[in-house]
């Protein structure tokens, strides 16, 4: 692998964001802190139990939601500055990336969402990692793709009986 | 003296009464793979086990987090030296020379520093830990709410400040774990925030559920959103650390052991400041600076051994302060706490002898990191190898059952689930994740002590401002905050060294 291809040490959570997608994040952000604020004062006080209202449920989250709109709005104005009303819209990602992306949590909400808790774990479980393992490695050609689903299912099912046994029997959890 | 280590023989002998060499073996086995795939970090390691190892004792569970936690900081450079992808983003400034040093044909000789590096600075660190934590635990004695109140924010501030990335966006991050932390019932009226009716939602959301999903879930996302990685054959040889390798840099060793510790002691910076910052230190000081980045053996020493004493450093404001130092440190923290195990200031009156079992516990980690440094250099080859399309469905079931473990409600499922995109959309925001996980994990102490600390005044509340510790912590706070003010820290950074890029 060459040097250019490698990911950078500093990619990920230390490169920046486009000034558009801070300055959307920002406006969501600070819509996110008025409403705590809202919510925190429309909170009961409890003034005659503890004689001072020192007490009262919103203080704090009132505090921390006056702090997200007020630094929200600093992430707004800095992005502004930086841009963000003329730029374009944030670099857009390959197609595919997207397509990964949304196929991986789909499968994923299916499972824990719907599956798990409706059907036993053990069927669950070797459902999902089959559906997974599959479904992602279908473009890789229909050569030997007969035998990459075997191995899915059979990964699927190994995963299913194991993790039920270990955590079961092993670890003493009880499973969904 | 006689009896710190009258204790320490104490905490070895409580360790290994439990049979403890097999789960100290096949938990620092997990942690290494752990740390070596690229996408599966050590906050993803500890917060999985932490559930999973729920139904165990709490000596066995609290070995096995400790023993997860070492061994994903040093798995993290396999992937470093080998692929040129940090396993863990502790591993990061491995990369610059341990991958150089593979190019050249040396990748078994980088592996045999790192796992030098790596032991040597999680026993430094673990020795600090034994040496400064209790009588640092007898002073957080006179920390009163006001102080506490200072203590959780000013890890929210500094975390924001320097986890790396955009301070500001660090800060949003702090306070929205705080704000996670304040959904349902609250202390002083049993009143439920933000529930509106829903049971569930009264009860809180499960610290442990919304961690899986940040780390889990969202990692999971994040590495199927991607590339795939692609693996390098790299001809290895002797994986045998040298000991010319550590007696010609044993001041970069004990400046990077003492420097990954004090940045583990401080709240919520962790291992990859520490890595980073260690590398800068030798980088700075070196005779042969010129080769860092090209494969310098002292710059690869230096990343590994300042992250791997940071473990322990992270650990000691845990268990003196319940304020963890980085953010595995804050899941072990949590883990402490389901355990009924109380980290904090009382500690040192309760059970003092606990600090010991935990330095007992690291240094039998360390040495189980040791052998495995030594004999597992095929098998994780092989393992780096997996495809991703077959090993994250089966991260994503265990994300899953350590979800469900530790309450059975599948309301935490559903909390994995959403936290899991929330934190997947912030982290492509380029919200750092470190004080988000601090904030959940603080909440509870901050909200706490801001309220009993306001009743004690009687509302006042200059007692946060004059008492002399309080002044201290709000200063430390303040400087940390202007620190991130553009300008102020750009005179303040402009006398150092630049960091690598």
């Amino acid at each position: 692998m060459s040097e250019a291809e490698a990911a950078s040490p500093f990619a990920g959570e230390r490169a920046p964001a486009s000034p558009r997608a801070d300055l959307v994040t920002a406006a969501v952000l600070f819509a996110l802190g008025v409403a705590i604020v809202q919510q925190s004062l429309a909170m009961p006080r409890f003034v005659e139990q503890s004689g001072t209202g020192l007490t009262a449920p919103g203080i704090v989250p009132g505090f921390y939601g006056v702090m997200i709109a007020a630094l929200s709005l600093l992430l707004g104005l800095r992005a502004i500055r930086r841009g963000g009303w003329s730029a374009g819209g944030a670099a857009r990602r390959g197609a595919g990336e997207g397509r990964r992306l949304l196929l991986a949590a789909a499968l994923g909400v299916l499972y824990a969402g719907v599956l798990v808790g409706r059907v036993p774990f053990w069927l669950a479980s070797a459902l999902f990692v089959f559906a997974f393992t599959a479904a992602f490695e279908w473009n890789r050609g229909p050569e030997r793709r007969a035998r990459r689903i075997l191995e899915a299912a059979l990964i699927g099912l190994g995963t299913g009986l194991a993790v039920t046994l270990v955590f079961e029997k092993l670890f003493l959890l009880r499973l969904p | 003296m006689t009896d710190a280590l009258s204790m320490l023989a104490g905490g070895f002998g409580h360790v290994f009464s439990g049979g403890a060499a097999f789960h100290a073996l096949w938990a620092t086995l997990i942690g290494i793979v752990i740390g070596a795939l690229p996408g599966l970090t050590a906050t993803m390691g500890v917060a999985l086990l932490t559930t999973l190892t729920f139904g165990l004792g709490s000596d066995v569970a609290m070995l096995v987090l400790v023993c997860v936690y070492v061994g994903a900081i040093y798995g993290g450079s396999r992937s470093a030296i080998l692929l040129n992808i940090p396993g863990t983003p502790a591993s990061a400034a491995s990369t610059l020379d341990g991958f150089p040093l593979a190019r050249q044909g040396l990748a078994g000789r980088a592996m045999g520093i790192s796992t030098a590096g790596s032991w040597l600075g999680t026993l430094f660190g673990a020795l600090m830990l034994a040496l400064f934590a209790p009588s640092f635990g007898e002073f957080a004695l006179q920390f009163g709410s006001y102080e506490m109140a200072w203590v959780a924010l000013f890890g929210i501030v500094i975390a924001g400040s320097l986890s790396g990335g955009d301070p500001l966006k660090g800060y949003i991050a702090g306070f929205l774990g705080l704000f996670v932390a304040t959904i349902g019932q609250e202390a002083n009226h049993a009143y439920a925030r933000f529930a509106y009716g829903n049971a569930d939602l009264a009860g809180g959301l499960g610290l442990l559920p919304v961690l899986v999903g940040v780390f889990g879930v969202a990692e999971v996302l994040s590495a199927m959103r991607g590339p795939a990685v692609r693996a390098v054959s790299s001809k290895i040889d002797s994986v045998i650390p040298r000991i010319r390798d550590v007696t010609t840099y044993w001041r970069t060793i004990l400046r990077s052991g003492a420097l990954g510790t004090f940045i583990g002691a401080m709240p919520g910076l962790g291992e990859d400041i520490a890595a980073w910052t260690s590398y800068a230190a030798a980088k700075r000081a070196s005779a042969e600076r010129e080769k860092f980045g090209k494969g310098s053996i002292e710059g690869l020493m230096a990343a590994e051994t300042g992250e791997s004493a940071c473990v322990p450093g992270a650990i000691i404001p845990v268990l003196t302060l319940a304020v963890p130092g980085s953010a595995p440190a804050a899941v072990l923290m949590a883990a402490m706490m389901i355990h009924g195990l109380n980290p904090g200031p009382m500690l040192a009156i309760t059970a003092p002898e606990f600090i010991y079992q935990i330095v007992a516990m690291l240094i039998v980690a360390d040495v189980v990191k040791l052998f495995y440094g030594l004999v597992l250099v095929r098998p994780l080859l092989w393992i780096l190898l997996i495809p991703r399309e077959r090993l994250m469905p089966v991260v994503f079931v265990l994300c899953t059952v350590g979800a469900f473990a530790i309450t059975s409600r599948l309301f935490d499922i559903w909390v994995m689930l959403g936290a899991g995109l929330v934190g997947f959309v912030l982290r492509e925001l380029r919200f750092p994740m470190a004080p988000l996980v601090l904030g959940i994990v603080l909440g509870d102490l901050l909200d706490k002590n801001l309220l009993r600390g306001l009743v004690l005044s009687g509302g006042d509340i200059t007692p946060f401002f004059t008492r002399p510790i309080s002044m201290v912590l709000c200063a430390l706070t303040l400087a940390a905050a202007l620190w991130s003010v553009p300008g102020v820290g750009a005179l303040l950074r402009r006398r150092q060294a630049p960091m690598p890029k």
